[in-house]
């Protein structure tokens, strides 16, 4: 992880910023937040992968995955998704993701991924839903 | 590489040796350098086949027995990745030009100045060591260009290239598989009562991992087709199965459609696959309705529901992967949905393999320069006008 900068009193971080990918960590009461922007695909999946198994090391946190500046992703990337939910359920930590734009969204319900992952309208809907 | 880097030294001088050991000492103890001596061309390569771990040769000319330049010759049957580097008399122009010619990689002149000496070391050493990484590059890509080769062999030997033909349908299947290999797969099944499976699928991920997975994928496919019949009975079958060994969390989306030529009706299930499109002869399309599925390995136990649509004659099923949808031009948007409708909709009424000729065209039109990230695959199935 690469930056520290501070934005409203919470820290956040550069966690990857690669191929068309940029992946930023804040933490919220307790639960990590990872921002990606951009696309991911075939090309930059690996990436992605690494990106949030780093940022989740020595975690036992929940962690909220927000797609608002995701303009594509492919089966690959959601892959990855349901890799880290998987992870996440075996430690008992809940994982959703949240601001899915129009056609982030189609590809969720297309594949039947809306049901298996849990998706929130905002970030703020995704934290309340964890912190009950 | 790592240090200390063995040198061999080919001189007839005794005096040579402790010089060196004695110049050099503290890149000796530092463990920068190691240094094996050998007094002619014969003893070299003796010392060479010895000592698998020699970096590079510094190695005089003159010498009884056999001389540096034959020695030069010689070294490459060895370790044609060994550099060496030769002692000359200072002005000795015509044999330091041979020796560059027989593939020396510098020279320093007697006597010798231990400093440039070193320096010359050094810049072997860094050649070599860049040159073995190149080398160790360019292995791992051939490995990988392997593997891929073998993904692709593998996905291209279960796609049908024969179709079942009858009066009451056609079917065309055509796959472009990207450079990189992805898992995109159709197939086609000839069940009891004249009845006909159709199957498209897009398996997660690349490489041979994904060519196994759809492999597997095709093998259940296969089995459940004809022991269950009812799509929906089949993609929950096959979910469970995949399901039960896959760490991976790979997963496969995966649609599979029963048509009955005796009523014109289709049975379908739809495991997270792209919705399919219905051409109708006045060339208005609609999709085929949602069935609520999951991409399949993911969601043990999850029971997957059926829909039925009856084509009318003439009507033209086109199943399709992500490959066609979301090929990209260089403005970077997307073939799309809406634009594959058009396209389709312009001439209705062409066979099945004309059908995925203009969708192929149109994909390839549209793309223009820009290269193809992912399987193109149609899966096309036309009911006979009457």
């Amino acid at each position: 992880m690469v930056t520290n900068e501070q934005e409203n009193g919470a820290t956040t971080w550069t966690v990857a910023d690669t191929k068309n990918l940029t992946i930023e960590g804040e933490r919220s009461s307790g639960t990590l937040i990872a921002k990606a922007s951009g696309r991911i695909d075939g090309s930059n999946a690996r990436e992605f992968q690494d990106a949030l198994e780093t940022f989740l090391e020595g975690e036992s946190s929940s962690l909220v995955l927000d797609l608002e500046n995701l303009s594509y992703i492919s089966s690959a990337g959601l892959r990855v998704i349901l890799l880290v939910s998987k992870k996440l359920q075996k430690s008992s930590a809940q994982f959703g993701v949240c601001s899915l734009s129009v056609s982030i969204s189609e590809v969720f319900q297309i594949s039947g991924f809306d049901k298996i992952i849990k998706t929130h309208n905002t970030r703020a809907d995704a934290l309340s839903a964890i912190n009950g | 590489m790592e240090p200390p880097y063995k040198i061999l030294v080919v001189d007839d001088e005794p005096d040579l040796e402790p010089l060196m050991l004695q110049r050099m000492r503290r890149d000796i103890r530092k463990g920068q350098y190691e240094f094996v001596f050998a007094h002619d061309g014969n003893e070299a390569l003796d010392c060479l086949a010895a000592h698998e771990d020699v970096d590079m040769i510094l190695s005089d000319i003159n010498m009884p027995g056999m001389d540096g330049l034959t020695l030069l010759e010689q070294v490459p049957k060895v370790d044609p990745e060994i550099r060496a580097v030769m002692v000359s008399a200072y002005g000795d122009m015509k044999n330091i030009r041979t020796a560059m010619n027989r593939g020396a990689f510098d020279f320093v002149t007697k006597p010798i100045d231990f400093e440039d000496l070193r320096v010359t070391i050094d810049r072997t050493l860094r050649h070599m060591a860049e040159w073995r990484d190149a080398l160790a590059t360019r292995d791992k890509l051939v490995a990988i260009q392997n593997e891929l080769s073998v993904a692709q062999k593998i996905q291209l030997s279960v796609l049908p290239t024969e179709f079942p033909t009858s009066d009451d349908y056609q079917i065309d299947g055509r796959m472009e598989a990207a450079r990189e290999v992805g898992g995109d797969f159709y197939d086609v099944l000839r069940l009891d009562n004249g009845k006909v499976g159709l199957a498209i699928a897009d398996v997660s991920d690349k490489g041979v991992p994904a060519a196994l997975f759809m492999m597997s994928t095709l093998t259940l496919l296969k089995g459940s087709a004809i022991g269950l019949g009812a799509p929906g009975a089949v993609l929950t079958e096959v979910n469970n199965l995949l399901e039960e060994e896959n760490e991976a969390a790979m997963f496969v989306t995966l649609l599979y459609a029963v048509f009955n030529p005796s009523n014109g009706l289709l049975t379908y299930s739809n495991g997270g696959h792209n919705p399919p499109v219905i051409i109708h002869p006045d060339g208005g399309s609609t999709l085929l309705p949602a069935t609520e599925g999951i991409a399949l390995g993911v969601a043990p136990d999850y029971e997957y529901d059926e829909s039925s649509v009856t084509l009318s004659p003439g009507d033209t099923l086109v199943l399709y992967t992500d490959g066609v949808t979301e090929a990209m031009n260089a403005e970077g948007e997307e073939f799309g949905l809406d634009r594959l409708c058009r396209v389709l909709s312009e001439s209705p009424s062409g066979s099945a393999k004309d059908t995925n000729s203009i969708i192929f065209d149109a994909v390839r039109e549209f793309a223009g320069e820009t290269p193809q990230s992912d399987d193109i695959t149609c899966l096309t199935f036309r009911r006979s006008e009457s």
